[in-house]
């Protein structure tokens, strides 16, 4: 079965939970299968994926309090960028090296704590490896708007394993 | 900091997007080469790009779930056993005309999106100086048709070099024609050939000599064919002219509201197929 890895990354990060995630994919499985006929060509893994994100959010909206489903903004990003934003602008940052060899738990920590719309981008890229155009299509925004969600998202999560060591 | 004239943005927060589309491998050759040389340049963007491409590094030693024989075999079960090869792209059969589900209309509503494209506009600008700097910018409406020649071939380069080649992508006409209206106030035909073997791919504009030209791009087999289609006010159409030359097959013709150039790295007899089966297409 293709794309089921996939397909399971992201609805763990968009709930939360590698066991709703299962719930979930098969729900988005269901629907995709009874949906088929409409796939009009073009790329199946995105237009799962697109199946996925509606079933996380359907799941997320049913099963979980109004706080926990809250969509962030970029002013819950200033937010938490704000508490430590210590160094000054010139500063260098974390170096590279260690952000590459960063605790993976510190990592996971850093993306479940991004605001929705930061956290979804993220990982639709960088862990679906969908391209900036399908990622536009699927959340419908401009690519732009992908750009600089995802160039913050990086930043936060730059920020955060900078500041672990 | 000196005044850079490579077309990129001047905001640093425009810039660093920049580098985040480099590391993502979402530019096209010309742009990357200019990011590239900017970073060079800069320890501070040196710095940046080499924590995104750290970060990317980390975030891919994440453990990929994978899914257990339990959870597969309740997915299996899902559709009985062709649910299993329905989700394969390659064995996808149909596109029902019938249906049109919400995940079509969305599906359809990609290529408009990808028609705000922000730094396809930073894109075209290195592309009209590339073309100056090549010298290919003797171009006129009438005569200097070699010169032209070369400038949709360095085109059709160029698009073969990028990561993708066109800035509209569809197999519908009617996303790549109005995208081009939108863009142009004009678009050639752009039957569709799928059944002939040529499939449209979508469609992107050209810049010659700074001016906008629509572009169509069709696929057969792994080749791409650009077509592009130069307005002219009224004039005789004209048959097809061979214009091969650099290991690129090309032919130009005309009809009284565009002037055709069709361009690709296939050998000439399937061009020329091409070149048929549009004309015939066009013409209806």
């Amino acid at each position: 079965m293709p794309h089921l890895g996939d397909a399971l990354a992201l609805a763990r990060w968009l709930t939360g939970s590698a066991a709703d995630a299962e719930d979930v994919v098969q729900e988005a499985c269901m629907k995709a299968y009874a949906g088929i006929g409409g796939y009009a060509g073009g790329n199946a893994r995105a237009w799962l994926l697109t199946i996925v994100r509606n079933a996380s959010y359907t799941w997320l909206a049913r099963n979980r309090s109004r706080e926990v489903v809250a969509v962030g903004d970029l002013n819950d990003l200033d937010d938490m960028s704000a508490g430590h934003r210590d160094h000054s602008p010139d500063d260098d940052g974390p170096e590279a090296n260690l952000i590459a060899k960063a605790d993976l738990a510190a990592l996971e920590d850093a993306i479940a704590a991004l605001p929705e719309p930061f956290r979804e981008t993220l990982v639709l890229r960088d862990i679906n490896g969908l391209s900036y155009r399908e990622i536009a299509a699927m959340l419908d925004v401009p690519i732009g708007t992908v750009m600089s969600r995802l160039a913050r998202a990086r930043g936060q999560l730059m920020s955060d394993l900078g500041r672990a060591r | 900091m000196t005044a850079h004239k490579d077309g990129l943005p001047k905001d640093k927060a425009e810039m660093t997007m920049m580098l985040h589309a480099l590391v993502d491998g979402e530019l096209d050759a010309a742009t990357a080469l200019a990011v590239e040389r900017r970073i060079a340049a800069d320890p501070e963007l040196a710095a940046e790009h080499a924590r995104i491409a750290a970060l990317r590094v980390a975030v891919n030693r994440l453990p990929k779930p994978q899914p257990s024989k339990a959870f597969l075999d309740r997915i299996q079960a899902i559709g009985g056993a062709d649910a299993h090869q329905a989700l394969q792209p390659s064995v996808l059969p149909f596109r029902t005309s019938s249906s049109h589900s919400r995940t079509e209309r969305s599906l359809r509503s990609w290529s408009a999106r990808s028609a705000t494209f922000d730094w396809r506009a930073l894109a075209a600008s290195i592309a009209i100086t590339a073309v100056v700097a090549s010298g290919a910018t003797q171009w006129a409406m009438t005569g200097g048709s070699d010169d032209f020649a070369a400038a949709v071939a360095s085109g059709h380069r160029r698009s073969l070099l990028a990561a993708n080649p066109v800035d509209v992508v569809s197999s519908d006409r009617h996303t790549v024609k109005p995208w081009l209206d939108g863009r142009l106030g004009m678009s050639p035909p752009a039957p569709d050939l799928a059944k002939d073997g040529f499939a449209l791919v979508g469609g992107r504009v050209e810049v010659v000599d700074g001016q906008p030209i629509p572009a169509l791009v069709y696929r057969h087999n792994e080749h791409l064919i650009t077509l592009v289609a130069q307005p002219r006010n009224g004039g005789e159409a004209s048959s097809p002219v061979d214009r091969s030359a650099d290991g690129f097959s090309m032919v130009s013709w005309s009809d009284r509201a565009f002037a055709y150039w069709a361009i690709t790295d296939m050998e000439r007899s399937g061009l020329d197929e091409f070149v048929t089966r549009f004309r015939a297409a066009a013409a209806i």
